[in-house]
């Protein structure tokens, strides 16, 4: 059984590798030195060690539960006192494995990818930085901490979408990111704020008994949920937020790996499961997730179809695939949408490193310029392919067991069950899209201008790429068989086991599975006949849905609009234009004028500093006189 | 009496004879550094021995060894420290003077380590001028104009403030017949209040010591010494004048206010209107006056005006808490740490930067962020921390004295000092505005010296850790604040 | 007559001392004389002490010894003032102190 200062440990530790980095190694080490990564891979590997043995105690664990004892942060005597406290359950112990692993998992793949930047340190301060705020997210017992974890996962998402500042594009999309998030974490903040004014309590775990047991209800509960799933939405990209996510694949790739596919963005999805209780008993607040899900997921993928940087494919494949999740919470519960968070991440961090190191070679993400590089990159081709097959849904890799898990769960509900089918069509025909334009046909030359463009030929990446890429494509695999046997449910408090045969060929009596694998089979198929065999000339069929292509490829004019519509015109025109009208006339007057009053106040006490001395040896006379006065007048 | 217990002042009194001599025969200067800080860690490794325990009084009962002094003693090490590592590039605009320097540094926190253990008004008196009398010579010591300027000013005005304060040391004494403050605590609860008020000597005073207190920690209106010499000071003695002089300075107010004048109530409550009112026009004048400064160590010198009036809300909190209370006290020995720690990054930070700029403007701060990030983020994070916001250790400074203050019913003094630090974000923030937004002057990357670098990053440490897990350093605070009286 | 010259009278010549002194120290531009003029307080100040002393607590020395202090350090002072004037004088050929204003506002 694993111990409470065990647990800490698992926070701490990455704490440390940032204190270490980013003051002592950063200030005093060269910056060829490749010594920070070690520190922090170091770290991770221990962390990992630790969140499997939380893992296996939370699993004996009474409850699927350990107690940790919470440590005063604040205290002052008859007022304040702060807790800072950790969760230990399942949950937790889940998200703890996908943390530490992908993140431990990037980072050896960043000593590859990142070898000789000028910014290696800061790279690996941030990250450092990142993964500690991320453990310190899940880890949370309360929603204050949960919100500070929150908003600095947030602020190292920023830093390192924009890693590479001195790129125009890398520094705005890192603002977009983080205004857009705001967005949403206004109304996190706001749920918090009002769970916090009706119970006066920060603590998760009273929230969750006041929810069940019906002491907070009705309205209240419903707002404060869709506070709390507006923060979900930002962070998680979902529509109408989703913006921010395609752009923030301007940082360096294994970021796009470890923060924008496999863990930050699933924050939210975490969230929505952290505070499930408060979801389940309002209907209106699951129904809201459920649907935004469903909607982010197709509206997505449909994007996705379209797109010719191979970075932004996976985000917005990414993007549907979060909506799944949260499809899955709102239709099935924790369980469902969790398991497909676990699953998600592996593939989906493991098809981000393959982008990368398919740049690393080329030079470029416009797949238009790739191709052929099946045979001169093997592994990369062989793990990128599993995880493809993998996120398309098919029997026996991971993403199957999942994804089939949310589509019976959407069942009952046609409008939901035909967007999850459809997804599922789209899932494949984009994944198998880029794996042909990518990997088959022959070699169109990539680019010399980019991150490592390495000479005109293209080879395989280095082992210590390769090496996590296997890793992830072996977890890619299996990691699905957690649940044949329903023991990820159980885990979770959902369902009940079954054997392993049983739960592993289930599926095959069932019919939804058989649509689904369908659906996916024929994806992949049309991407076959479009993108290898050139059966359909894609120009032509792109022709011939025009209306449709341009409406994917123009992402559904969502920048336009947020950009004319609703900054230019509704912000800048409407309420920006009023608001100056009234700060030209109130609040110049008010504000501003106290403003220059104490400018001009500054300016007149300055006056009195004469540099005289025997002034201010007068000042300190009068002083005493003054004191004197006070005392006689008020003492 | 037990003389070991006095081996932290002897030890610097004897490093700081050592680097005179040892400056006479070698022309090594760097051995000097290491000399001086061999007695600094010496003196603190004893002193640190020596935490925790409680001993007697030593000299009869004229210097206290209690948790008190020695948290205070440490602390005033450790930014002796960081101002030794500050100086060593510095030092090489007077490099025939060095010995000198770094001896008259040790003597000064040695002065200031008897303020903060002294008990007896002589021994106060002897204490504060030994401090001084380094001080100003320190001030003087760049020799230019400006240098020996604010030396003269600095001079003439703390003479002025030591012989108001002596005054006031005289009236106390002569009402009360003791030079010791456990024994003026004991003379004055003897009495009946009408006996005292029939007196004016012990009120007047008590306003003659606040106002040579106040000289020492830059209260207003005795402040007006401060801007003209943090301007022309060295650069790392202004950073000691504006941490450790005022520190000590707040060690001898809490030690005397609490162990001499802490009881009866009534007498409390009318030094705690003083201080409630010094504080007011501390935090105001400080903060307005330093908004249209132009240049950096000025503006510093208004914050840190304003940042005495801070702590001064802290001891009005204790002047006018209705029990004895804990919180008043820990919270100012916090604060003063925190404030240690964040003063020091930043004229750390501005060391670096003038260095290599040769200027001390605001403006031509332009751009830094782009040439010396690390600097410049890590004099960011120190200016947060003086407007007070987290995660710097500056938020959680003010929010104990702001809840010591809430909890002595001085919920308006507080509500003050939050507009103030709201007006005080301006002028902070305007640096960081220009560091970070402004078009450099120049591509060229500034390099600082590894000395620099440590002592950024070990104040910059300092300042997230106590921010961020403050729990730890309160206890500490608390466990500090049990004045011993005797 | 002289037998009744009692506390109050040490008083009162004390704090017209230091009140002359005060006002030099302000109002004289020679900064020597200034100087002077703390030493005129610090003297005052030690008549005070020395006449508590002998009133208050006949039996002990403490305000002999506290005013001997006061006089030593005041010499010590006394030498560091006037070294600075020394440096400010070898500046700027004048040691009037309302033309050392080289920082202010």
């Amino acid at each position: 059984m694993i111990t409470p200062q065990f647990i800490w440990l698992i926070f701490l530790l990455p704490v440390f590798s940032f204190i270490i980095i980013s003051f002592f190694v950063r200030p005093f080490v060269k910056a060829e030195s490749r010594i920070t990564g070690y520190i922090l891979i170091t770290a991770l590997f221990t962390v990992l060690a630790l969140s499997i043995w939380t893992l296996l105690s939370v699993m004996a664990a009474p409850h699927h539960e350990i107690p940790v004892p919470d440590i005063n942060w604040v205290v002052i005597e008859g007022g304040v006192t702060i807790h800072l406290g950790l969760i230990a359950d399942s949950l937790t112990a889940v998200m703890l494995i996908v943390v530490t692993l992908v993140s431990l998992m990037v980072q050896i793949y960043s000593q590859g990818y990142m070898h000789g930047d000028p910014g290696y340190h800061r790279y690996f301060a941030w990250m450092s930085l990142f993964t500690a705020s991320m453990l310190g997210l899940v880890l949370a017992d309360n929603l204050l901490f949960l919100f500070v974890f929150w908003e600095l996962v947030g602020l190292c998402s920023y830093l390192l979408i924009g890693f590479w500042f001195h790129k125009p594009e890398a520094a705005d999309a890192a603002k977009k990111a983080f205004i857009v998030t705001r967005l949403g974490d206004f109304g996190f903040l706001a749920g918090i704020l009002l769970l916090y004014l009706n119970t006066s309590t920060f603590d998760i775990h009273e929230l969750h008994k006041l929810a069940i047991t019906g002491a907070l209800a009705s309205a209240i509960l419903t707002w404060s949920a869709i506070g709390i799933f507006a923060g979900a939405v930002g962070k998680s990209a979902q529509f109408p937020l989703h913006i921010w996510l395609p752009d923030a694949m301007e940082g360096p790739t294994p970021v796009s790996a470890l923060i924008h596919a496999a863990t930050m963005v699933a924050a939210g999805v975490f969230l929505v499961a952290r505070m499930f209780p408060l979801f389940e008993h309002s209907t209106e607040a699951l129904t809201t997730v459920a649907v935004i899900g469903g909607v982010t997921a197709i509206f997505a993928a449909s994007m996705g179809l379209v797109m010719n940087d191979i970075k932004r494919v996976l985000a917005y494949s990414t993007v549907s695939q979060l909506g799944y999740m949260m499809l899955g919470l709102g239709v099935g519960g924790v369980a469902i949408g969790i398991f497909h968070l676990f699953n998600h991440a592996f593939f989906k961090a493991l098809l981000f490193l393959g982008a990368g190191s398919i740049n690393h070679a080329t030079g470029t993400f416009d797949m238009r310029l790739m191709g052929g590089l099946r045979r001169v990159m093997p592994w990369t081709y062989a793990t990128f392919v599993i995880a493809s097959l993998s996120i398309a849904g098919i029997w026996p890799l991971s993403g199957f067991w999942s994804k089939d898990e949310i589509v019976v769960s959407t069942a009952s509900q046609p409008v939901l069950f035909s967007l999850a089918m459809i997804t599922v069509f789209m899932t494949s025909f984009y994944m198998f899209r880029a794996v042909f334009i990518t990997f088959g046909g022959d070699y169109r030359g990539g680019s010399q201008n980019e991150h490592g463009g390495h000479g005109s030929r293209p080879h395989e990446s280095p082992k210590v790429m390769v090496t996590p890429m296997v890793v992830l494509a072996i977890l890619a695999v299996v990691s699905g068989l957690w649940n044949v046997t329903g023991h990820f449910g159980t885990f979770m408090g959902h369902g009940q086991t079954h054997s392993f045969t049983y739960g592993f060929f289930h599926p095959f009596t069932q019919p939804l599975p058989w649509i689904s694998l369908i659906l996916a089979g024929l994806g992949i198929l049309l991407a076959y006949a479009m993108y290898s065999k050139q059966w359909l000339s894609p120009e032509k069929t792109g022709n011939f849905f025009k209306p449709l292509y341009t409406l994917f490829y123009r992402k559904y004019w969502f920048d336009e609009l947020y950009e004319n519509i609703i900054v230019r015109v509704a912000l800048v025109k409407g309420l920006f234009g009023s608001l100056k009208q009234f700060d030209n006339q109130v609040v110049d007057g008010a504000i501003n004028g106290v403003a220059r009053g104490t400018i001009a106040g500054g300016r007149a006490v300055r006056r009195a500093q004469t540099g005289q001395l025997q002034l201010y040896g007068l000042f300190i006379g009068i002083g005493i006189l003054a004191l004197v006065l006070v005392l006689y007048f008020a003492g | 009496m037990n003389l070991a217990l006095f081996i932290p002042e002897l030890t610097l009194a004897v490093f700081a004879l050592l680097v005179i001599l040892l400056d006479l025969f070698t022309e090594q200067k760097r051995l000097l550094v290491q000399v001086s800080v061999s007695g600094l860690v010496i003196s603190a490794g004893v002193t640190l021995a020596m935490w925790g325990e409680s001993f007697p009084a030593i000299f009869n009962n004229m210097l206290a060894v209690d948790n008190f002094a020695l948290f205070f003693k440490l602390l005033l090490l450790g930014v002796a420290f960081l101002v030794i590592l500050a100086s060593i590039s510095y030092t090489q605009k007077f490099a025939r003077f060095q010995g000198e320097y770094y001896a008259l540094v040790l003597l000064s926190t040695l002065g200031m380590m008897l303020m903060a253990a002294t008990t007896d008004l002589i021994a106060i008196y002897i204490a504060l001028e030994l401090t001084s009398l380094s001080l100003y010579a320190l001030v003087g010591f760049l020799k230019d104009s400006k240098s020996t300027e604010s030396s003269l000013k600095y001079l003439l005005l703390g003479a002025i403030a030591s012989v108001v304060l002596l005054y006031g040391m005289a009236l106390i004494f002569g009402f009360t017949g003791q030079t010791q403050l456990g024994e003026i605590a004991r003379v004055i609860q003897a009495m009946s209040p009408q006996t005292i008020l029939s007196f004016p000597a012990l009120t007047l005073g008590l306003v003659m010591l606040i106002t040579g207190f106040g000289f020492k920690i830059a209260a207003v209106p005795f402040q007006m010494w401060v801007p003209d010499v943090y301007e022309g000071a060295p650069t790392p003695i202004t950073a000691y004048l504006s941490v450790a002089s005022k520190a000590a300075g707040f060690a001898l107010i809490l030690r005397v206010f609490f162990s001499a004048f802490g009881l009866p109530e009534w007498l409390s409550l009318n030094w705690g209107i003083i201080f409630a009112f010094l504080a007011v026009i501390g935090m105001t004048l400080g903060n307005i006056a330093a908004i249209p400064q132009t240049n950096i160590k000025r503006m510093l010198g208004y914050s840190s005006i304003a940042q005495a009036g801070y702590l001064l809300v802290g001891m009005a909190a204790m002047g006018f808490s209705p029990v004895v209370d804990i919180l008043g006290r820990s919270s100012i020995i916090f604060f003063l740490t925190s404030y240690a720690l964040t003063n020091m990054g930043a004229f750390i930070a501005i060391i670096a930067i003038s260095n290599k700029l040769d200027s001390d403007l605001i403006d031509d701060y332009t751009g830094i962020g782009k040439r010396a990030p690390l600097v410049a983020l890590a004099l960011t994070l120190c200016l947060v921390s003086l407007i007070g916001m987290p995660p710097a250790a500056g938020f959680m400074a003010k929010f104990y004295i702001f809840s010591a203050a809430v909890r002595s019913n001085l919920l308006w003094l507080v509500i003050i000092a939050v507009i103030n630090s709201v007006i005080s974000a301006y002028y902070y923030l305007r640096v960081v505005n220009v560091m970070w937004l402004g078009k450099a002057a120049s591509e060229e990357k500034i390099s600082s010296p590894g000395t620099l670098r440590l002592g950024l990053v070990l104040s910059c440490l300092g300042v997230l850790l106590l921010g961020i897990i403050p729990g730890f350093a309160m206890l500490l605070a608390e466990f500090a604040a049990r004045i011993f009286v005797f | 007559m002289l037998n009744n010259l009692g506390l109050e009278h040490y008083l009162v010549l004390s704090a017209i001392l230091f009140a002359i002194g005060l006002y030099g120290t302000l109002a004289k531009r020679n900064a020597i004389i200034i100087l002077m003029c703390i030493e005129l307080m610090l003297n005052a100040v030690n008549i005070t002490l020395v006449a508590f002393s002998r009133y208050v607590t006949p039996e002990l020395l403490t305000g002999q010894i506290f005013a001997i202090f006061v006089i030593i350090v005041a010499a010590a002072e006394i030498a560091m003032g006037v070294a600075i004037i020394l440096a400010i004088y070898r500046g700027i050929e004048s040691i009037d102190a309302t033309k050392i204003n080289l920082m202010k506002w």
